[in-house]
């Protein structure tokens, strides 16, 4: 087992870029090799080393390497972006896309997080216990596919447009969300167990399982019947038939 | 003085039959001269193929483009063709690039001069919206720019051809070139775009638009009147009718003949069709959809009144943007696509649709076969100007690879085997075995072009034109084009130099200075008591219909960067 400890040097105002932080790239590293990764910070490179304190504890391959981040980072960006193995914890507040196009592997964020969470993974797991802010698992501006595979679980709240785009996968979220969960999935499973706004907008396909309210459900879903999951019995809603879709869409 | 000396060159200039020649170019003060001083910079272009700068005589590069980009945020990062897409960091002589259909201003200027391309003509800028094409010229680095203004569904257009007066028509004509700074007169889908704002469109030459009584074929015939009468350096510029349908092939023929009649006022076509790929559709259906390139070529080799390019398609992501309004909402509808529509008020209409062409579809196969076979088909290259109608049938930056198809029955049987055999049913390519050699390459690409808009000093290496210059890191004679294509478009992707204006813009395939490049535009003189009834017309129009005043609609000069103002004397 590979530990990496990360904490800042001194609380960040401008953003810090931390696409290089992830195990892939740490693996098998010492604490030198670490420091020396550059990244950017505004519009400057610095190396790793001039921002972050790191203590670097085992070497290992990428599946056992993990780096914890202590303290807030909530402006440092992109951490864990493209893992492909290994763990990520954050012991704080995270900043935007963070877990971005994530492959394998593990990320625990201990605190809030910002927009964008896990964007565009593909596989892996994320663990939120906070709230998220805007487009967890969410597509690329203009992009048709948002998560393609892994599971994020979000033991709190997020914000509107969750899983927008969404291809495949799986998102929970214990709390409630904003407006338009699951706006144009086509794929993914979304299940929510708090209160939801106007959910699976021009959905094509996959499932959203709604347990809280919903309010504003939109006209553009057939009612038919009911179907039951896990023991409990829900309204079973098909479309967005706007799109010709034949998403499923389960609210009690 | 600066002079320049490229030593023993091996120059292929069709304007001047050099056909692979080794000989020297000198350079003085940015023109091709006779000699040069012995104080003259050399460089050595032994072993490397020497052209007049590339011309691109129809790219949507300024303008319409910012609408895809905004539709497409997600273009930033494709980068299906590395060294010429894709996010790149600025550098000392570089800005930030980012984009592959819908590159960002600098990124345009410095790609097309890396592939040895130094002048640009942009196809299609709305009257009312030419402000904002000049804005994105401006920031276009390096190459000379110029652009088609759009008439072909404009009200006062329309309302001179049905009213009968020709000469106000030229008179506005003059007038619109002048306030949108255009260098010529592009018609898309004549009545299309007014039928558009309808919820309709013109089904063929002779349905009429609604509300003007006037025909598309009307249109046609009085713009090319009024561009002939104006003796304007390029012809009309024609984007037929019912483009992207099945069946098309005939309304474009037909639009053809009915210029044998055109009489040109100078040295030059007078009708250009462009991206004919997209109006050579033979069938009824998409079901019976099949190419229609072996009639409209047929047509094109016996005939001389004419020009055309070809609007090839490249496998991949592109973006579709057009004044042919009507078509992109077929497209959106039929593609599930995303789809931006605009009212250009009096003028036309627009519209954006981003889609992806597969070889596994067999409409798009026939569509890549098409472009194809009208460049291998139609006998003459000057005919003929090599285009993707960049970004609509693919990203300029693929001309590289387009090259092979057109130098390689073998490349080309390479992407054929990937169709199926609904597709190979459809075209007639694969048993077309020409292959153009690099003399007919540079014709397609430079030297028609300046024919074709009548820019002598462009696309030749003659002492007298500007010193635009590609050097290619390939030697003609040595290399088989037909079985070496990976070289050829090695060669090609990445200038071993381009000059532009005597100045080394890129070396090595890498962009060594961005000197600002010149804006042409056309100004057409017509006799002051018929220009100020026509104004008459127009403030008419200005105080009842439009959304800006005629004082705030005109492109004024500080919007152009290095203008060269060509005069043009209007017979009235
Ligand atoms: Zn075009």
């Amino acid at each position: 087992m590979q530990v990496v400890k990360l904490s800042l040097k001194k609380a960040n105002k401008i953003p810090i870029e931390a696409d290089n932080v992830n195990p892939d790239n740490f693996a098998g590293k010492t604490a030198e090799e670490i420091k020396a990764i550059s990244v950017w910070h505004g519009n400057g490179q610095f190396p790793l080393g001039d921002l972050f304190n790191v203590e670097v504890e085992g070497s290992d391959s990428v599946e056992n390497t993990m780096i914890v981040f202590e303290g807030d980072v909530s402006r440092v960006k992109r951490i864990g972006q493209n893992m492909s193995a290994g763990e990520i914890e954050i012991n704080g507040n995270v900043d935007m896309h963070c877990g971005f196009g994530m492959k394998g592997g593990k990320v625990v964020i201990n605190g809030d997080a910002d927009s964008w969470l896990g964007c565009e993974m593909t596989g892996g797991e994320i663990i939120l216990n906070g709230n998220a802010s805007y487009y967890v698992g969410s597509g690329y501006r203009g992009e048709a596919c948002g998560m393609r595979g892994g599971k994020i679980t979000i033991n709190g709240n997020t914000k509107d447009y969750l899983g927008e785009h969404m291809c495949g996968g799986e998102i929970l979220v214990k709390g409630n969300v904003g407006l338009l969960p699951a706006i144009s999935n086509n794929g993914g499973k979304v299940v929510i167990e708090g209160n939801a706004t106007m959910p699976a907008s021009e959905m094509k396909n996959g499932t959203v399982i709604i347990k809280g309210e919903v309010s504003d459900l939109l006209p553009s879903y057939k009612e038919e019947g009911t179907e039951e999951v896990e023991g409990v019995t829900y309204r079973k809603f098909v479309g967005d038939v706007n799109v010709g879709g034949k998403g499923v869409l389960l609210i009690k | 003085m600066s002079e320049i000396l490229i030593k023993n060159a091996s120059v292929c200039d069709p304007a001047q039959g050099i056909n692979c020649e080794t000989m020297d170019i000198c350079i003085r003060d940015g023109k091709i001269v006779d000699s040069v001083s012995e104080n003259a910079k050399v460089i050595d272009a032994e072993g490397k193929l020497t052209m007049a700068g590339g011309f691109d005589g129809h790219t949507h590069s300024a303008g319409k483009i910012n609408v895809g980009r905004f539709i497409n945020p997600n273009d930033a990062r494709k980068n299906l063709v590395p060294g010429l897409s894709g996010q790149v960091a600025r550098t000392e002589k570089t800005r930030a690039q980012v984009g592959y259909n819908t590159p960002n201003t600098y990124a345009i200027g410095y790609r097309y001069a890396k592939l040895g391309y130094t002048t640009i003509c942009e196809a299609a800028i709305p009257l009312l919206a030419a402000r904002h094409t000049h804005e994105e010229f401006k920031e276009i680095p390096i190459l000379d720019k110029m652009g088609l203004s759009l008439f072909g569904s404009n009200w006062q257009v329309m309302e001179y051809i049905r009213d009968k007066e020709p000469e106000k028509l030229a008179a506005y004509i003059a007038w619109g070139l002048k306030a949108s700074r255009g260098y010529g007169v592009k018609i898309v889908n004549p009545g299309g775009g007014e039928a558009w704002g309808w919820g309709k469109n013109v089904s063929g030459l002779y349905d009429p638009v609604p509300n003007f009584d006037v025909t598309p074929a009307e249109i046609l015939m009085g713009l090319a009147e009024a561009n002939e009468r104006l003796q304007l350096p390029h012809s009309v510029h024609v984007h037929c009718n019912n483009l992207g349908k099945p069946g098309n092939y005939a309304t474009t023929i037909e639009t053809m003949k009915l210029f044998e009649k055109v009489k040109p006022s100078r040295d030059r076509q007078s009708l250009h069709v462009t991206h004919v790929q997209f109006n050579a559709y033979a069938g009824t259906s998409w079901r019976d959809f099949e190419t229609g390139a072996p009639m409209v070529s047929d047509y094109i080799n016996g005939a001389n009144h004419l020009t055309f390019d070809l609007g090839q398609v490249i496998f991949g992501p592109a973006v579709t943007m057009t004044a042919d309004g009507p078509v992109e909402y077929a497209n959106s509808r039929m593609l599930h696509e995303k789809w931006s529509n605009q009212d250009i008020e009096l003028e036309d209409a627009s519209g954006v649709v981003p889609l992806f062409y597969s070889p596994k579809s067999f409409v798009n196969a026939v569509q890549w076969a098409i472009g194809l076979e009208l460049a291998l088909l139609v006998k003459d290259p000057w005919k003929i100007m090599f285009t993707t109608d960049s970004p609509n049938g693919g990203s300029f930056v693929n001309y590289p690879e387009a090259f092979t198809y057109l130098m390689s029955a073998k490349r080309r049987e390479e992407v054929i085997s990937g169709f199926s055999k609904m597709a190979l049913d459809r075209m007639v390519l694969p048993g077309i075995d020409r292959e153009l050699d690099f003399y007919e390459l540079a014709v397609m690409t430079r030297s028609a072009q300046s024919k074709i808009y009548s820019r002598p000093e462009k696309g030749n290496l003659k002492a007298g034109s500007d010193a635009d210059i590609a050097i290619y890191d390939i030697l003609p004679g040595q290399i088989d084009p037909a079985t070496e294509y990976q070289k050829v478009k090695k060669a090609f992707s990445g200038a071993a130099y381009t000059l532009k204006d005597g100045v080394v813009v890129v070396k090595d395939g890498e962009i060594e200075a961005t000197p600002k490049g010149r804006i042409y535009w056309v100004n057409a003189k017509v006799p002051e008591n018929i220009d100020s009834p026509m104004q008459k017309d127009l403030d008419l129009k200005f105080k009842k219909y439009y959304t800006v005043s005629k004082s705030n609609y005109m492109v004024e000069d500080m919007y152009l960067e290095n203008p060269v103002e060509i005069g043009t004397e209007g017979v009235f």
